[in-house]
């Protein structure tokens, strides 16, 4: 079929007139969506029990959600937590911070900080030098023996350590037990106390060594106490107390327990899942192994953003 | 933006195979000579006047009928009168059938109005045709196969762009529709050779701009 030219001839003349617009015509923009809003999620029939539980425990519970995913503050937080923990990890106690703060110094078998991470047998071990250093320095034939370490978190060791220990050695005094010589362990395990408890020939060891990081407790340390201590004990034999830091068991209330729990030990002549701690439940809390835990609430080590936000 | 084309709309489209002599007589058809109709509606009554002698160029049909409705599409007697009734007749209905495909295509894709300032309020229809058919040729009085400039606007623009037209090319005047007409516009036919046909339509277009631009001087 054939067309008339009259459509190409507009077009020319508007284009002479200057009215030509090369380009289509303009649509408006689409309208961008807000981006989803936080929401923290409501329960249709507000429960009891779970309020109750979230009271009970420092786990992350109740931070919210921005569409499907955590808020940034929570990721941020989060990031941070874990790298408190992952730096407490890769701290490593100086070789001479033992002498530095008037403390025996002792070396497990291990060489060094991969070994320790890697071979858990060699760090329940002392080492030949440290073991003929032991058996000439140290006061033999005491009731308690405590032992400063620094575990799986040398932060925790170097900064409330000397403090649990000189408290727990004023505690220990005080109810006029013989305490051991002050000594600290490097690359040490829990059942290090073992080999040291036998050599001194105590009646009660302790170790104070620093508890495996978690998500923003860096710093935290563990106690773990054994009747007559002797290589081959195992962790049944054992009582501890762990969460020992400013914002858990501050140390002073720490070396308080202990020393009931040594008390305990003395008078039962046993330790670990035969020891009885019922008489001493108000006292010890948690520690007793027995009864509800004290309602606590979450104190993040570091702060992310907006203080108090989401939490 | 303006000259951009105003699309009209085919409202209505329909065939009659085999009418009623009496409906054929009233329509204008001869029933010695035609025994099928096809109608078209439409919101543009220029648009298919053309449409209407293409068919002619593309099948066996005579346009019996093709009137305007007072005051155009804006004040339709119904949703599908819109401003013009179109009727083709032909003793075959397949040739109404091709009559009207041939319709369709003209208003879907050549034949319309365009807007002659921004909004399109202004409408002018500068539509040049390089060759007629039986049924304007008629009307025009013009042998068959001339080139014609078909001109519509509104009265003052069309006035003014009539004017220019004539003056801008070697165009005669075949016949020109003083206001008012069925749908208050103005038109004008100008025949020529098929350029200076195109030259005067563009001339038209473009004075029906200018006076919807300025349209006091003093």
């Amino acid at each position: 079929m054939s067309l008339s030219n009259t459509r190409t001839l507009m077009a020319e003349l508007r284009q002479r007139m200057g009215e030509d617009d090369p380009m289509p015509s303009r649509r408006e923009p689409q309208r961008i969506p807000d981006p989803p809003v936080r929401v923290y999620p409501k329960p249709r029939r507000p429960s009891r029990f779970a309020k109750e539980a979230a009271a009970h425990t420092t786990a992350l519970v109740g931070i919210g959600r921005v569409g499907t995913r955590y808020a940034t503050s929570v990721v941020l937080q989060f990031q941070a937590e874990l790298a408190v923990a992952h730096s407490a990890v890769a701290t490593v106690l100086p070789d001479e911070w033992a002498a530095e703060n008037g403390l025996l110094s002792l070396n497990s078998r291990v060489e060094d900080h991969r070994q320790f991470l890697l071979r858990p047998d060699l760090g329940r071990r002392l080492d030949e030098d440290s073991l003929s250093r032991l058996r000439e320095q140290a006061t033999k034939g005491v009731d308690i023996q405590p032992i400063l370490a620094d575990g799986l978190s040398a932060v925790a060791c170097m900064g409330s350590g000397v403090a649990l220990l000189e408290h727990l050695t004023a505690e220990c005094e005080q109810r006029g037990w013989t305490v051991g010589t002050p000594m600290c362990a490097r690359f040490a395990r829990v059942w290090l106390e073992d080999e040291i408890g036998q050599e001194v020939g105590a009646k009660v060891a302790v170790i104070l060594l620093g508890e495996r990081p978690g998500l923003g407790t860096g710093d935290g340390l563990s106690a773990y106490m054994v009747y007559k201590p002797e290589v081959g004990k195992t962790d049944s034999d054992r009582n501890m107390i762990s969460n020992i830091h400013q914002r858990g068991i501050p140390p002073p209330e720490a070396a308080h327990r202990l020393a009931l729990m040594a008390g305990a030990m003395l008078e039962q002549v046993t330790s670990g899942v035969t020891l009885d701690l019922g008489p001493l439940t108000t006292e010890l809390g948690d520690a007793a192994g027995t009864g509800l835990r004290e309602p606590q609430v979450r104190e993040p080590l570091v702060f992310v953003g907006e203080e108090g936000e989401g939490r | 933006m303006i000259l951009e084309p105003l699309l009209p709309s085919i409202l209505s489209v329909r065939r009659i195979p085999n009418a009623d002599p009496a409906l054929l007589r009233a329509y204008g058809a001869d029933p010695e000579k035609h025994t099928s109709l096809g109608l078209l509606t439409c919101d543009q009554d220029d648009p298919v006047y053309v449409a209407l002698d293409e068919a002619t160029k593309h099948a066996s049909v005579d346009v019996v009928f093709a009137k305007s409705f007072w005051a155009g599409a804006g004040s339709a007697s119904g949703p599908l009168s819109g401003e013009v009734l179109g009727v083709i007749a032909a003793s075959d209905p397949a040739e109404i059938d091709e009559g009207l495909a041939a319709m369709i295509r003209c208003l879907e894709h050549d034949a319309c109005f365009y807007g002659a300032n921004d909004d399109g309020s202004i409408a002018v229809f500068p539509h040049v045709i390089s060759s007629l058919g039986h049924y304007l040729s008629a009307e025009a009085g013009l042998p068959v196969g001339s080139a014609m400039a078909y001109l519509v606007a509104p009265p003052m623009e069309a006035t003014i762009g009539l004017d220019a037209a004539l003056k801008a090319a070697d165009v005669t005047a075949a016949k020109v529709f003083t206001p008012p007409t069925e749908t208050n516009f103005a038109a004008a036919w100008l025949t020529g050779s098929l350029p200076d046909c195109e030259a005067a339509a563009v001339a038209y277009a473009e004075a029906v701009v200018a006076v919807g631009r300025e349209p006091r001087q003093l």
